[in-house]
């Protein structure tokens, strides 16, 4: 099975979205899924805007084609593949705001079975909304390397539909992003046989939420997703995910893991759909957080919904401080305390770290984390 | 080199050891018997510095400092190694990163050079050898998945490793096997040496077959209740505790 076509007209969808925008505006903290984000708050009296991000391909890999989705207005040898794929999904609020409000972004098609070994750079930048698209082709492989500047506010609407047997690993990291105000949505759907990594290491900023909504649409789909974050000072970092299980013996992992010092919050917000018929479909869920002042906040939510029948599906949640008897150890062999809790905070975020299967990706991280934990502890 | 004056220590309020006195002198190991909620694991951890464990009276020089205004780090610098009953599970770090961090970190504190991660290596696969500790356990997670024996088997080779001036080695045959602890005990034998002081503490009399004491004390409610050469440990293991407790009350 192919991942199915939008039949509407590119038109029709980018109506749809403009209405649902229009009719929710801008979300805020007294909408469930936006409580422990207030957007609304964040963005104050400057509103949302309608200014255009923009896009910036860092690196791309040969056998990678791109299409810049400017050219969609008015429609200038739109590929079929985009016009199939781009603007598939409306339902979302930001997601809609970012089709209704942008005025293009960038798309990119892996050919059927092309293994690509050099990562696809893409950064995000400067304000306003922006769009992207990724269709892998069947049994096509990338990896997707993201990057998020920072900037008064933006909103990036991401698309990625992963055909029977593609595979793609996509880390994004957020770095440190002050006053910044990031919010980006990514749709994804998994074709039979297909699999869609998630990373995502965030610092923080005045708001910053990555939201997935995932679908494993065929036997044998996979999602795993994975995340830390280190929030200091008044950072905010929130990941809220949505993974539907259509399809029976669908698998899913989810292990997100969280550092919070000063006034820093984190958030996590999981749901896990295992919808009608999708028997057999396995998933898990974990969000760890330690906190490290009394100011610092985890809000942490796994939820699941389950409407078929033999299926496994684990859920877990943690707060906790460092814990003394490790740190006590490590002091007792020589380790001064600053340098045990660094340890101890690496060590803590670690197996949600080795998750990322792209070894340049993993060391950076590591790398990152390094410093942000030396700042924190 | 270890001087212990009437000691008194209190966890949470409440007094544990009530007057403890104990000399040792370089070179020497005790041995520190006594029946379980009598004060041996407060004793070690308040050598060790462990928070919580608060000293209320008399004092603890080690070679003439006072070892109780030291934090645990700068004890383990200055040559305090405790091999711990229950060593802790990290998981997350490896056991040779921990290794190599510990023993630069006390190396850093006596102002002398790191030593790189060849050299470290070079140095734990030495001693590794003879306390049967394998490569494959020095890749894994500290402790985490350990036996029982392959913990208290890498307290050892830290112990080894670090070149302890004073070891204190808590319950160490706690959980051991009779080739477990022959192994452990030889290991600890051979650091025996004339600039070394050793204490042992333990519950039973099994562990001193293996690791022979120049002088045990027995330890009852906090307090000292009789001392004497190794003979006390067979005189303890054929009449009992309740027996020399008693006697002393």
């Amino acid at each position: 099975m192919t991942a199915a076509l939008a039949t509407r007209p590119l038109e029709t969808r980018k109506a749809e979205a403009a209405s649902v925008w229009q009719s929710h505006g801008v979300p805020h903290r007294r909408i469930e899924e936006w409580k422990y984000s207030d957007l609304k708050a964040a963005l104050g009296e400057k509103g949302i805007g309608a200014v255009f991000a923009e896009w910036q391909v860092q690196s791309l890999p040969a056998g990678v084609e791109m299409f810049d989705l400017s050219l969609l207005n008015p429609p200038a040898n739109v590929p079929e593949w985009v016009k199939a794929h781009f603007a598939a999904n409306t339902g979302n609020v930001m997601g809609a705001a970012s089709l209704a409000l942008s005025a293009g972004g960038i798309a990119f098609r892996v050919p059927k079975d092309a293994a690509i070994s050099v990562p696809l750079k893409l950064d995000f930048t400067g304000p306003g909304h922006v769009r992207g698209l990724l269709v892998l082709e069947e049994g096509a492989s990338l990896t997707l390397v993201e990057g998020v500047g920072s900037t008064s506010f933006r909103n990036v609407g991401l698309e990625i539909v992963l055909n029977p047997r593609a595979s793609l690993e996509h880390v994004r990291i957020s770095p440190q992003a002050g006053d910044s105000v990031l919010v980006e949505e990514a749709f994804v759907r998994v074709a039979a046989g297909a699999s869609y990594r998630g990373h995502f290491a965030s610092f923080g900023s005045k708001l910053s939420r990555m939201e997935l909504q995932i679908a494993l649409e065929g036997e044998g789909a996979q999602a795993h997703l994975s995340g830390v974050s280190v929030l200091d000072d008044r950072a905010h970092s929130d990941v809220t995910s949505h993974v539907i299980h259509r399809h029976g013996n669908t698998n899913s992992t989810q292990l997100f893991k969280h550092v919070v010092g000063g006034r820093g919050q984190a958030v996590y917000q999981g749901k896990v759909t295992v919808a009608k018929g999708a028997n057999g479909s396995d998933s898990s869920q974990t969000a760890k957080a330690l906190l490290l002042g009394e100011a610092a906040e985890a809000d942490l939510k796994p939820e699941l919904e389950i409407f078929a029948d033999d299926v496994k599906c684990a859920h877990g949640a943690a707060v906790g401080d460092l814990d003394a008897e490790s740190l006590f150890y490590m002091r007792a062999r020589g380790i001064p305390e600053a340098e045990a809790r660094g340890l101890l905070l690496q060590a803590f975020l670690e197996d949600a770290v080795a998750e990322i299967a792209a070894t340049d990706q993993r060391e950076l991280v590591r790398t990152e984390l390094l410093t942000a934990l030396k700042g924190i502890a | 080199m270890l001087e212990i004056r009437d000691l008194h220590v209190a966890v949470d309020g409440k007094e544990i050891l009530k007057g403890l006195s104990l000399n040792i002198h370089a070179g020497q190991v005790h041995a520190i018997m006594g029946p379980n909620g009598s004060g041996k694991s407060t004793l070690s951890y308040v050598l060790a510095g462990r928070a919580g464990y608060d000293i209320t009276e008399g004092s603890i020089l080690y070679n003439g400092e006072d070892l109780g205004a030291l934090a645990p780090e700068e004890r383990a610098a200055k040559g305090v190694f405790l091999a711990m009953q229950y060593p802790v599970e990290i998981p997350g770090v490896t056991t040779m990163t921990f290794l190599k961090t510990a023993l630069n970190a006390q190396r850093r504190h006596r102002g002398e050079a790191d030593i790189d991660a060849v050299g470290v290596l070079k140095l734990v696969r030495a001693k590794a050898k003879t306390l049967n500790v394998s490569e494959e356990m020095l890749k894994r997670a500290l402790n985490v998945g350990f036996s029982g024996g392959e913990k208290k088997r890498l307290e050892i080779l830290q112990m080894a490793l670090f070149e302890p001036k004073l070891a204190i080695l808590d319950e160490t045959d706690s959980g051991l096997d009779i080739d477990a602890l022959r192994l452990v005990a030889e290991g600890v034998n051979a650091l025996r040496d004339p600039s070394r002081a050793m204490l042992v503490i333990t519950h039973y009399q099994r562990l001193l077959d293996y690791i022979v004491p120049d002088r045990i004390h027995v330890l009852a409610k906090g307090r000292i209740v009789a001392e004497g050469g190794k003979e006390l440990a067979l005189e303890l293991e054929a009449k009992g505790y309740e027996h020399i407790v008693g006697q002393a009350a």
